[in-house]
């Protein structure tokens, strides 16, 4: 006999849920998963009406998901969000090609504006050739760093408010969990933040905090989404392997086991020394770093020095004493001088301006030229400078009142 | 040369503590192929990578034990008391008794001829009931042999009524709606009557949880409520706890797994004042299990093996048997994860918002605001079609809806914690729970600063609201 949905009583359920166990049909659960996720995002006020948000596409299922709950979930519950695709090319062969031809077909799919930024092109250094020059041993740390640092770049160019990355549920609770083995109390506080600050500007989170991996790849697979199945070719970190294996043990013993860690980690959290790190900016590059030099740019120098150790010595002395002692070596010679991050803020505000300026000149509705020169509105009344002649007309002040209340 | 030493007893053993505690430069210069300590005897055991005979090992451990409870007398403060040690009878407490005893031999030896402690009481929690092949008379010879007296309180003791326990939970879910069962949690708060046996009920508790996992969770919240309870009783202001180090890391770890990490600290830290008059101190965390098996080998030390549910099961068993053998197989691959562990995690303070919470009436811990509002947000069970929440969940937390037979139950969410909520939502239905702190809803506290007014005026809302539940068994 057909089970009924555990939700509806109605359909036939025709799935067990990850997170809960609860027998479901197919229409609950694209409507449970989705509406967890805007709970997360209404609860953590991620975002505001008119924001920019880049969603970090990497072609995985994560962040397909994720690029088609944020469009889904835009639309129903009328956000107004301006979303874009962003993508890193790490220059991996074979595993980045294919995974950037998925988010060049999601970008059709979901009629969303994409910005593909390779390492190659911000750096000089492909992931392909920096293994070449480090082996396969650290090349992740490499990886980790100037992932980070390129979505911050990407995300200027595009001029964004906000980036949202695919993380999800497991990936936290693994985290937790790794922190806790390691007696790392101060980044077991910090895990668990929704919204971390990238650069110092522009805000990131994870709408997918509290979504299983299992649901998400149950729901791509719900709703034949197109995405790149291929783990990174580059085996990552041995320590979170053990976490991982033993967090699948934890959730086959106790489906609510992943959420439970995070709750766990959420009441962890150090309240009394979250003490941050005075802000300030590498000398190099202009990227917000606690040292002189940014950790892009240690790693970067190392490369391009032949002493790709330098980036992952243990203390700042070490790398200075590598550093001193390596001088002489002759230069590996890709350099690329990284586009500075001011120049790149400067962009950004130049754009933000520019739209402001197209959004305002619109609000004049007192002449129907779009080209009234904005510039001259000292007095703040949302009129261009013709209108405010006409100003006397009754129609024109009523239209004053409405910008000065809409402002 | 060693042997005849550890036939003595602990404290003809003992070198200064100072001397052991801050090893001079001198003494930190090792030999090779000898003793860390003495440096002239050929070592019989490597413990963390270092190399001890027989006797200065067993003077180590007595050296440290003193150590870490000195440490936590230091961070509580409590008048001169009786103390209790918890007494399961495994390696760890029973090597902690033997630590004990010595501690106050020594103490009842020193110039002020007074210990800080009036008595040492043992205290075990026979858990017959459930595990019938326990020989409990070989656990209250461990206690004569070193001539402590032992004070035994059985399991389904807690089913007993008394002042602390007036009334049990009874779980009321089948008449929730459907798919929101975990919205909310429903319970009549009963009497007991005698018609019904202790036994039976403890019994019949355990058969009605629905894993192996809440079975060991439920089963060590009654120990620690007895243990508490058995403390009281006998008026010693302190209760020992005989966690290991190793135990403590693989209890963090689980804890953490169950979605306890609120009340973690309590349930781990070095001391916590957190239970009403019996300050707890955990003596034994620096000691690994490898060197207790060694102090009882050499201090010739009785113990026995204390069974669990999951003994000898597979590792997906349940939480409790996963981590265990998880962090026995880290440590083993990374050696200092126990130690790292336990170092971090008793850093970690409790938050303010702990100290000044209700306790869970299950588990006694401290609860969180709103931990249901957190869960249900993100487990989401309403279909979308309906708007209106069924009608059982419309009731605010001071309704009090009515039962078809005339009974009246209470929405007891708010007062259960997270983790405990787990285990009722899993329960069978009219399931009966042992409440931790029922007492503390019927018992109305003086006022104090304006956050416990806050706690109170809360507690005293929930007490009038109790008050109507009142109900026998067999009403
Ligand atoms: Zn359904
Ligand atoms: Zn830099
Ligand atoms: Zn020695
Ligand atoms: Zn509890």
């Amino acid at each position: 006999m057909p089970r009924q949905c555990e939700i509806c009583n109605n359909a036939r359920a025709i799935l067990r849920r990850p997170k809960t166990g609860q027998r479901i049909c197919n229409e609950c659960f694209f409507y449970v998963f989705e509406t967890e996720i805007h709970n997360t995002i209404v609860d953590n006020k991620l975002f505001k009406p008119g924001d920019r948000v880049g969603i970090g596409a990497s072609g995985g299922k994560d962040s397909t998901v994720l690029a088609y709950v944020m469009k889904t979930l835009n639309n129903r519950y009328n956000y107004g969000l301006d979303l874009y695709l962003l993508s890193v090319d790490e220059g991996i062969s074979g595993y980045r090609d294919d995974s950037l031809e998925t988010v060049k077909r999601n970008k059709e799919q979901y009629g969303l504006p994409l910005l593909i930024v390779s390492y190659e092109q911000l750096y000089g250094w492909s992931m392909d050739s920096i293994v070449e020059a480090v082996g396969r041993k650290n090349n992740c740390t490499f990886c980790g760093v100037f992932r980070r640092q390129a979505l911050d770049r990407g995300a200027l160019m595009l001029d964004l408010d906000h980036i949202v990355t695919g993380h999800n549920a497991d990936d936290v609770a693994e985290t937790i969990l790794m922190n806790l083995f390691r007696g790392d109390l101060p980044r077991l506080g910090r895990c668990t933040e929704i919204v971390t600050a990238g650069d110092g500007y522009i805000g990131r989170s994870k709408p997918f905090k509290y979504a299983y991996e299992k649901e998400i790849v149950m729901y791509a697979y719900l709703k034949h989404l197109d995405y790149f199945s291929t783990e990174c070719t580059y085996s990552p970190n041995a320590y979170r392997g053990y976490a991982r294996e033993f967090l699948k043990d934890l959730e086959f013993v106790r489906p609510s086991a992943i959420l439970d860690i995070i709750h766990s980690g959420e009441a962890m959290q150090v309240a009394s020394d979250v003490q941050l790190p005075t802000l300030a900016h590498c000398e190099r590059c202009g990227y917000i770093s606690s040292n002189a030099l940014c950790k892009a740019c240690i790693l970067l120098e190392g490369l391009e020095r032949g002493v790709p150790k330098l980036g992952i010595a243990k203390s700042a002395r070490h790398a200075q004493e590598l550093l001193a002692n390596e001088s002489a070596m002759k230069s590996a010679g890709k350099a690329v001088e990284p586009v500075h991050f001011e120049l790149l803020r400067g962009k950004a505000q130049a754009m933000r301006e520019q739209r402001q300026m197209k959004e305002q000149q619109q609000e004049c509705h007192d002449c129907t030229a779009t080209s009234c020169a904005f510039a001259c509105d000292d007095d703040a009344t949302g009129l261009c400078s013709s209108s405010k002649e006409t100003r006397r007309c009754a129609c024109a002040d009523s239209n004053a009142e409405t910008n000065a209340a809409a402002s | 040369m060693c042997d005849k030493t550890t036939e003595a007893s602990l404290e003809t053993q003992r070198v200064s503590p100072k001397a052991t505690v801050e090893p001079s430069q001198y003494e930190r210069k090792r030999v090779p192929g000898m003793c860390i300590k003495c440096k002239v005897i050929k070592p019989n055991v490597t413990i963390r990578r270092s190399l001890y005979c027989k006797a200065c090992f067993v003077r180590t451990c007595v050296v440290k034990f003193r150590t870490a409870l000195s440490r936590s007398r230091k961070n509580t403060t409590v008048p001169r008391t009786k103390l209790m040690v918890a007494l399961s009878g495994g390696p760890s407490s029973s090597a902690m008794l033997n630590l004990m005893a010595d501690f106050q031999r020594m103490e009842l030896r020193g110039t002020e001829a007074q210990s800080r402690y009036e008595d040492i009481i043992a205290g075990h929690v026979d858990e017959s009931v459930l595990f019938p092949d326990v020989q409990d008379s070989l656990i209250s010879e461990i206690a004569i042999s070193l001539s402590i007296e032992c004070r035994i309180t059985k399991l389904e003791d807690v089913f007993a009524t008394n002042d602390e326990a007036p009334l049990f939970i009874k779980l009321v879910q089948s008449t929730l709606a459907p798919g929101a069962l975990k919205d909310k949690i429903c319970a009549h708060l009963v009497k007991t009557n005698d018609s019904i046996s202790s036994k039976k009920r403890l019994q019949s508790l355990f058969s009605s949880l629905a894993s192996a996992t809440d079975r060991e969770e439920m089963l060590d919240i009654i120990k620690t409520l007895l243990l508490i309870r058995l403390a009281r009783k006998a008026e010693c202001g302190v209760l020992l706890m005989g966690d290991s180090g190793t135990r403590i890391a693989t209890k963090i770890v689980s804890l953490a797994s169950r979605g306890r990490g609120f009340s973690l600290p309590f349930e781990v830290g070095a001391e916590s004042s957190w239970f009403d008059n019996v300050v707890v101190y955990r003596p034994m965390r620096d000691f690994i299990m490898k060197e207790i098996a060694f102090f009882n080998m050499w201090t010739k030390q009785n113990s026995v093996v204390v069974p669990t549910f999951t003994t000898g099961a597979p590792k997906r068993a349940s939480i409790g048997r996963l981590t265990e053998s998880f962090v026995i197989g880290l440590d083993h691959d990374f050696s200092s994860t126990v130690s790292t562990i336990c170092r971090t995690m008793q850093k970690l303070e409790p938050r303010k918002q702990a100290l000044n919470s209700l306790p869970c009436l299950t588990c006694g811990m401290p609860v969180e605001n709103d931990a249901q509002a957190w869960r249900s947000r993100l487990t989401v069970s309403k279909p979308l079609a309906v708007e209106a929440e069924p009608t059982i969940q419309s009731n605010g937390s001071n309704d009090v809806p009515s039962d078809e037979d005339g009974l009246v139950r209470a929405d007891i969410t708010d007062v259960v914690c997270y983790s405990c909520q787990n285990i009722l939502t899993s329960a069978a239905s009219g399931t009966t729970f042992p409440g931790a702190t029922v007492d503390h809803f019927l018992k109305s506290k003086g006022p104090g600063d304006a956050k416990v007014d806050i706690v109170n005026a809360k507690q005293e809302a929930l007490r009038k609201q109790i008050e109507t539940f009142l109900l026998n068994d067999n009403e």
